[in-house]
């Protein structure tokens, strides 16, 4: 605000003196060139980020300013601003919305050899417009005390008789569900999953409600005997301040879904550069950063993400629930899926 | 006979029928925008919609709505009547804490409830060491929303009938008793009839709440009009599709408002002068007295101290990771944009029931109640119908920079306080129109008029007048905006500019990433925020009385 004041009055008195209006253009440049910085709009709103954007100031001289929000609005905000939009770098927690916000033409391809070299292919945009930057895994948990593991084996298997009443689901409106879902027709087909879809509504303990937390406790209170939900969250429960929560985090064990086909369903969060990006190459720069081995071991270590960048181990947490195979389908699959998996759940009755 | 209508237009014409234009527009214009994308038709997921959820839709927001009228009436009638009436222990302390509900935004109540009634919640921890085991009981469902909702929300109905309890009833309540009309007889001819408007009004403002609610409605997993409508926004991406959910909610809210208007009737509730009569409370013998205190205890154990022990605990837990210096500027910036955002709101507020009043033209008299309507959007939709108009105007701005002076101006508008104070101002008028209004009402007419008669401008018998007698009711006004600023959520969400953090949207960010806990901190300095005003305007009504 205060240099775009400055800049009319520099502008009246100049047009006073009569002076040539180009000077002013030179100085309208140079006062933008001064100030270092990458406007970050990001969905993720973790204490390690901030850490992570204080180093990268440190380690740059680049200014990171973030406004936090929903994906979604993040997004509406940027299609309303259009070309004046300050936006730099967008961020999300699904692969879902950054298709969308390709889709929607608010991001670019940028040119980084190091990030497609880090970056595994399934795990990027083809057009190089987003990138992975951590990777959590939809599983199942259940009671250790109660439900054999060996009973488990698919994603599909959830919908078999002997789960009746048995499984705990968060509801549809939830985006890695709906990713989930959206994995489920790109690899079975529409008809298929809407079936699934069905048969698990029909296997439902109660009716969806709470976060992947409450499922998980559910699962310890005997409300049902499975839940599926994020690794990350699993994370999160054993390492509350609740020591309540992380009796239930102890309780609990983890089973990696579809081992013996395609795989266990892995969502991400990412990055894309803005289509209008004012500070185009500090945001290269930025992105760049948060997939170096330092910051993904940040990543690893206290946020209970698998890192992108194959050189960096998983913490000892991720690594005791065992190693995994992971789905492999293109994650841009599940953002042009995404709308077809609302409206299956919606024809599921998957409230 | 139109001729006739046009020379009335004219005989009647004045300036303040151009300022009352100018301030329904300057209200009206973000609603519109929303409703002029209904003529672009409904989206394509429209058919599926009306297939698969619209009934969900209905059917749990019209038990909502009757679920919270019933709840909050009783919560909010029974205790204003027995704190203005009989002699209790602790009465003054009870009557502020009856209000104080009210500081904790519903979602924040809400999963207050869930965590204590949680697996390994404070519930069992408390039966555990008494020696009991609990009986699981879920309150995430339709019926622990509506029971979260009323219980948070119930002191806009306690605090309005206790205005008329306090200030209008004494002598009617006096004469009825002298001809010999029993207790019970006179609360249900006297007293709650000529309360009803005000009820109605405060139980509006509920309904409004209610129906504008999402954080408490998603975490229970109830699908009501309004997660609806951010789902078919946001999720399918279908902006029309929205809008004609948003219709189908106005369609409600208008008919709830309607309702009101119809049983109000003309009837007018001026009573001669204000009552200095100050009704002598009742003394209760022993038994009743705590019969009594009981009932009004309730709603203050379940509104607020509950929901307050189970944040308190969760703060106690994780205090260290929360507090920080960035945390104490977020709450400073909190409370400034709350401070402008209510002196504003008020300010507007007071002219939208004055300017139509001052105007002759019968039509534009009643316009002012379509100000009203902000309260009844949800608030992602009134930040979209904001955004849309500034963002033309800075579009145009730029284009003039450019144009006129060769300048990149950027943005001026949007991304700013002013945007996001816009906002704020459409979606809370209606909080401080209500009790301006009612106060106007209760003023009457009489004062003003013989002031003209006697030579006084409007302005000036407006400022010597009507100001001076409408200082309780605009207090109020700007205490509940205030509040209600501190908590908003969704709006504020998209709006706010860069550098700026509310608590609300911290505590917000805390709990959609399943920090419910860490949520806590935040979530306790907005109560204490809205309890510190709320104990200033009970202390308003308190000298009011006496």
């Amino acid at each position: 605000m205060k240099n775009s004041h400055l800049i009319i009055a520099f502008a009246l008195a100049l047009g006073a003196c009569k002076s040539e209006i180009k000077k002013e253009g030179i100085t309208n440049d140079a006062s933008k060139s001064e100030i270092q910085e990458v406007n970050v709009y990001t969905h993720r709103h973790y204490e390690v980020d901030q850490m992570l954007f204080a180093k990268f100031e440190a380690q740059t001289g680049i200014k990171v300013n973030v406004v936090n929000a929903k994906a979604d609005e993040l997004m509406q905000k940027m299609t309303l601003e259009g070309k004046q939009s300050p936006a730099d770098v967008l961020i999300t927690v699904d692969a879902g919305r950054l298709v969308r916000a390709k889709d929607k033409d608010l991001l670019q391809a940028i040119d980084s050899k190091l990030l497609t070299t880090i970056i595994p292919s399934n795990l990027r945009d083809e057009e190089n417009q987003w990138f992975a930057l951590t990777k959590r895994a939809r599983v199942i948990v259940y009671d250790k005390d109660k439900t054999n593991p060996e009973q488990l084996s698919t994603y599909e298997d959830l919908t078999a008789p002997k789960w009746s009443e048995k499984i705990l689901v968060r509801s549809s409106g939830n985006i890695y569900n709906q990713s989930l879902m959206a994995s489920i027709i790109a690899h079975k087909g529409e008809d298929a999953a809407k079936t699934w879809g069905e048969n698990i509504v029909k296997n439902m303990a109660r009716s969806p409600q709470g976060n992947d937390r409450d499922q998980i406790k559910a699962v310890i209170a005997g409300e049902g005997d499975l839940a599926i939900v994020n690794t990350y969250y699993i994370g999160k429960l054993l390492n509350s301040e609740d020591p309540e929560e992380v009796k239930v985090g102890l309780r609990i064990g983890v089973f990696f879904p579809n081992q013996d086909d395609r795989g266990t369903h892995i969502n991400i969060s990412g990055a894309g550069v803005a289509k209008y990006a004012p500070n185009k190459a500090n945001a290269i720069k930025f992105i760049e950063y948060l997939v170096n081995e330092d910051a993904q071991k940040v990543f690893a270590s206290s946020n209970y993400e698998y890192p992108v960048n194959p050189a960096v181990e998983v913490s000892d947490l991720l690594k005791s629930w065992g190693i995994f195979k992971e789905d492999m389908l293109p994650l841009s699959k599940l953002g042009e899926n995404n709308k077809k998996a609302v409206l299956v759940f919606d024809e599921a009755g998957w409230k | 006979m139109k001729l006739f209508r046009f020379t009335y237009l004219r005989r009647d014409f004045n300036k303040w029928s151009i300022y009352t234009l100018a301030i329904i527009a300057f209200i009206v214009i973000p609603i519109l925008t929303i409703f002029f994308k209904l003529f672009s038709g409904p989206g394509e997921s429209w058919s599926h919609m009306i297939k698969y959820l619209l009934l969900d839709y209905s059917l749990n927001s019209l038990y909502l709505i009757l679920g919270c009228t019933l709840l909050t009436l009783v919560f909010g009638v029974s205790s204003a009547w027995i704190v203005s009436r009989y002699k209790l222990p602790f009465q003054r302390a009870l009557e502020w804490l009856l209000i104080l509900p009210l500081a904790i935004p519903s979602y924040i109540t809400a999963y207050a409830y869930a965590g204590f009634f949680d697996y390994g919640g404070s519930l069992e921890f408390l039966l555990r060491n008494i020696g009991l085991t609990s009986s699981k009981f879920s309150v995430t469902n339709i019926y622990g929303l509506i029971f979260v909702l009323s219980i948070s929300l119930f002191p806009y109905v306690y605090v309005v009938s206790r205005a008329v309890f306090l200030y209008q009833s004494g002598r009617l309540i006096e004469a009825s008793k002298s001809l010999g009309a029993s207790e019970f007889q006179t609360f249900f001819k006297i007293v709650l009839p000529m309360a009803r408007p005000a009820i109605v009004g405060g139980l509006v403002l509920v309904l409004m709440e209610v129906l504008n609610d999402y954080g408490a409605a998603k975490y229970y997993g109830v699908h009501t009009f309004t997660t609806g409508i951010f789902r078919s926004w946001f999720a399918l991406e279908e902006i029309s599709t929205a809008v004609y959910l948003s219709a189908i909610l106005l369609v409600l809210v208008f008919a709830i408002i309607g309702i009101e208007r119809f049983l109000r009737g003309n009837r007018s509730y001026e009573i001669s002068g204000k009552s200095d009569f100050k009704l002598p409370k009742l003394a209760l013998s022993p038994s009743w007295r705590v019969l009594v205190f009981i009932v009004v205890s309730i709603p203050i154990l379940c509104g607020f101290v509950l929901p307050l022990g189970q944040l308190l605990y969760w703060t106690v837990l994780t205090f260290s990771k929360v507090a920080s210096l960035s945390f104490i500027t977020i709450a400073f910036q909190s409370l400034g944009i709350a401070f402008l955002t209510s002196l504003l709101t008020v300010t507007f507020a007071l002219l939208v029931v004055h300017f139509p009043l001052w105007n002759r033209i019968k039509l534009l008299s009643k316009s002012s109640h379509l100000a009203v309507l902000g309260y009844a959007i949800p608030g992602a939709v009134i930040a979209i119908g904001v955004m849309i108009p500034t963002l033309h105007l800075d579009k145009w701005l730029i284009k003039v920079g450019k144009q006129m002076f060769d300048l990149d101006l950027g943005l001026l508008i949007n991304g700013t306080l002013v945007v996001l104070i816009y906002a704020y101002i459409i979606r809370f008028i209606a909080v401080a129109f209500n009790p301006i209004e009612a106060g106007q009402l209760k003023i009457g007419k009489s004062l003003s008029e013989s002031s003209r008669l006697l030579g006084k401008g409007t302005l000036k018998t407006f400022f010597k007048i009507d100001l001076p007698l409408l200082k309780p009711s605009l207090f109020s006004a700007f205490i509940l905006v205030f509040v209600d600023a501190m908590k908003e959520l969704p709006l504020t969400l998209i709006l706010k500019p860069y550098d700026i953090n509310t608590l609300a949207v911290k505590a917000y960010e805390y709990a959609s990433d399943e920090l419910v806990m860490e949520s806590a901190l935040p979530s306790l300095c907005i109560i204490i925020t809205g309890v510190i005003p709320i104990l200033f305007l009970n202390r308003l009504i308190l000298n009011g009385t006496k």
